[in-house]
């Protein structure tokens, strides 16, 4: 035992020691984190107030449109006509947007307004103009009609539909859990493939550095190989508990400084009318509520374990096998091929975890790391994976990390004696056998 | 089974696939000597050497350290260097030393007081912290010696311990081996430096083919291959040394120093003793030096080899 550990201790601290893991590990998770706040803040689109200029044809809007101060209205001078409008607009570098809100928008139910622009208005500018003009037709009619805004606000609606499971009333909009599920499963297969790769370099290492030969005269060559796997897979923990703790502190960070503006913002758009709630509130609700993340870790941790351990045995062979790392690709292709395609069925699963195909792919051990957490992470129970389904897939993909382990092991130790020479599948087959 | 033999080794084969590396080899080997594993390339030696340090299994037969089977405590009374020399490259000196010492079951401050105590005696202390790839392939062969016995092994095996190394760091190792000796370590040397072999071996056995064709004290291997080949130094002319003992012996090789002196190489055939040769011609020439030539290991080694 004790030079199991010797070995563990150095695969361990000569990786962890590395300016590349240190690098990565606060790199990667902010990157992480910075590359989403990009996404979202590009997706905000990067205009923040905008100047529009509002052609309203039968001046009935004055004074009941909502104005405010990102979204600045402003009169076009009632002697003009709509094309001088548009010279108008044309002309005047500050103006972003022309709105024409024709005379008889406020008499039918379906009637069109226009938004000229320049620059293509952002989603959200475009929503928000559609919901102020809605919101003062109806403020219009209320007052026509002489009904009270309280008993208006308590007659509108704005439904939102969650899909729930029957069993579980707590599990709903199971899809969009997906996505969280899929963010897992990347990470997962991510983490598998890198930590695996690194013991089949370090076994390469060993190799053409020739210190194998020393090394196999202490311990014996299944030893080495085990500790290096646990080694390596202590190192991928670590780097795994450090980005969490990392996208944890910067997400926080990040969420403290951007909720009560997202919050804010939504309060402050709604009017007198409006009752919705705000989709960001929703997203919040659903991170923090919706997502069971105790379990997407811990189920995260024993699929990494065992995906881990089943990859880099496998790996750990074919770093016996070669003399040098170009060599490798003939015998990586085929390892990798069902990991990418386990990535590449993930969209089928979130469209229905619970299919025939959701099962074998969940099941299956070369897979089932990838596809597992995304079925997880969309509901234990009958709508997406039962209990039982997770402790075969588990049992499966230990049991077959022991076989191929087993076999590895054969051919590791016959490889790494083997110089000179690429050896071919024929060769990889005569050493498991012998 | 005497206690002076710290291993035996016992009808060992090994077979990787159709290829026999080893055929029924049986060698011992005397606690305190340094004995010299000699043969061709691909004869066996690596395999048999793996087989000790218990790298690979033989498929029959047994070898025993101080009569007990080969387990794995004994790893710890091994000491190995391997002919293709390797340590961890980004490993510096130091650390590297000590894993290794403690991979061979010294604890980790053992282990660092020894390593301390080697690098100050080949005065290379301030090499801890350098790693290997930044040393030269001599200092790197220091750090892999220093290496190998860190841990006092008890059964030193060096495969080929001078290759690549320059005449000065040749000579330390070697002074260090002759050393280890005295500490009584038993010490196996495999090489096809047959010099060193004359040198520092006490027993050597040869290796050709996976089969041990010869075994025994240097001196009486050398003995066995003897032949009865003299030089003689003499003043007088060629002729009168020729023709002044008639059948034999043959005549080997003829070359003069000055005009008057010559060194001539003869072989006594049958049952003509060298002083009988020399009575025959003591009245022709005058005789400076009578010398035996005894075979080298080298003439020893080609002479198995190619002949058997």
């Amino acid at each position: 035992m004790g030079e199991i550990w010797l070995i563990i201790k150095r695969e361990y601290w000569t990786r962890v020691r590395k300016k590349t893991f240190i690098i990565m590990s606060f790199l990667g998770p902010i990157l992480i984190v910075g590359f989403i706040g990009l996404t979202a803040y590009l997706s905000k689109g990067n205009k923040n107030n905008y100047e529009i200029l509002v052609f309203d044809e039968g001046k009935m809007f004055d004074g009941v449109l909502r104005n405010s101060e990102k979204y600045n209205l402003k009169w076009s001078p009632d002697d003009k006509n709509y094309e001088e409008a548009q010279e108008l607009f044309k002309k005047d570098d500050n103006l972003d947007l022309l709105l024409y809100l024709p005379s008889n928008l406020i008499k039918t139910n379906s009637m069109t307004a226009k938004c000229l622009y320049k620059t293509i208005p952002s989603s959200s500018a475009q929503k928000h103009l559609t919901s102020i003009i809605n919101e003062a037709i109806e403020l219009y009619r209320v007052n026509k009609n002489n009904i009270k805004i309280e008993t208006y606000r308590a007659i509108k609606t704005r439904v939102n539909l969650d899909i729930i499971d029957v069993e579980n009333q707590e599990n709903k909009n199971i899809q969009r859990k997906g996505i969280i599920g899929f963010i897992f499963a990347f990470f997962i297969y991510f983490f598998i493939l890198m930590y695996s790769v690194q013991v089949m370099k370090g076994v390469i290492e060993e190799k053409t550095s020739r210190i194998i030969e020393i090394i196999i005269s202490s311990v014996s060559s299944f030893k080495l190989m085990i500790a290096k796997i646990i080694g390596v897979g202590l190192v991928g923990f670590t780097q795994f508990f450090i980005w969490i703790s990392v996208i944890s502190i910067t997400s926080i960070v990040i969420l403290n400084s951007v909720i009560p503006d997202i919050y804010s913002s939504s309060i402050q758009s709604q009017g007198p009318l409006t009752v919705n709630s705000g989709e960001s509130a929703q997203i919040i609700e659903f991170l923090f509520y919706q997502i069971h993340w105790p379990s997407m870790f811990i189920f995260f941790g024993i699929y990494f374990i065992g995906g881990y351990l089943l990859y880099a045995g496998m790996m750990a062979a074919i770093g016996a096998a070669v003399d040098e790392e170009t060599d490798t690709q003939q015998f990586l292709v085929p390892l990798t091929i069902p990991m990418i395609f386990a990535l590449s069925m993930i969209s089928s699963v979130i469209d229905d975890p619970s299919s025939t195909l959701s099962f074998w792919l969940s099941e299956i051990p070369f897979t089932s790391p990838v596809i597992m957490l995304v079925r997880i992470a969309m509901g234990i129970g009958p709508s997406s994976v039962e209990i039982w389904e997770i402790i075969l897939s588990i049992s499966l993909l230990f049991l077959t990390f022991i076989f191929t382990t087993w076999l590895s092991s054969r051919i590791y130790a016959k490889g790494i004696l083997s110089f000179g020479k690429k050896a071919s599948y024929k060769d990889l087959l005569k050493w498991m056998k012998s | 089974m005497p206690v002076s033999n710290i291993i035996q080794i016992q009808d060992i084969h090994k077979s990787f696939g159709k290829h026999k590396a080893l055929d029924n080899v049986n060698i011992k080997i005397k606690k305190g000597s340094i004995f010299g594993l000699l043969g061709p390339n691909g004869a066996g030696k690596t395999t048999l050497i793996r087989i000790i340090n218990q790298i690979i299994e033989q498929d029959k037969g047994t070898v025993k350290i101080h009569g007990e089977l080969l387990e794995k405590k004994h790893v710890y009374k091994i000491g190995y260097l391997p002919e293709e020399r390797g340590l961890y490259k980004k490993m510096k000196v130091g650390e590297q030393a000590v894993y290794l010492g403690q991979l061979k079951g010294l604890n980790n401050k053992e282990a660092k007081q020894r390593v301390k105590y080697w690098l100050e005696k080949f005065n290379i202390e301030s090499w801890w912290n350098k790693r290997i790839e930044d040393l030269s392939k001599g200092m790197a062969q220091k750090v892999q010696f220093i290496t190998t016995i860190l841990h006092q092994p008890e059964l030193l095996i060096l495969d080929e311990p001078f290759s690549g190394l320059d005449p000065a760091n040749s000579e330390l190792i070697k002074n260090e081996i002759l050393q280890l000796k005295k500490e009584k370590t038993t010490i196996i040397l495999s090489t096809h430096n047959m010099n060193s072999v004359e040198e520092i071996c006490d027993e050597a056995s040869i290796i050709n083919k996976s089969k041990k064709i010869l075994d025994g004290k240097i001196h009486d291997l050398k003995d066995k291959y003897t032949n009865n080949k003299w030089t003689i130094v003499y003043i007088g002319n060629k002729m009168s040394f020729t023709n002044a003992v008639w059948g034999g012996w043959k005549l080997e090789n003829h070359d003069s120093i000055n005009e008057k002196t010559h060194v001539a190489t003869i072989e006594l055939l049958d049952q003509l003793k060298i002083s009988d040769f020399i009575k025959g011609i003591v009245n022709h020439v005058e005789i400076q030096e009578v010398k035996k030539n005894s075979p080298s290991m080298q003439d020893v080694f080609l002479n198995v080899v190619n002949n058997g």
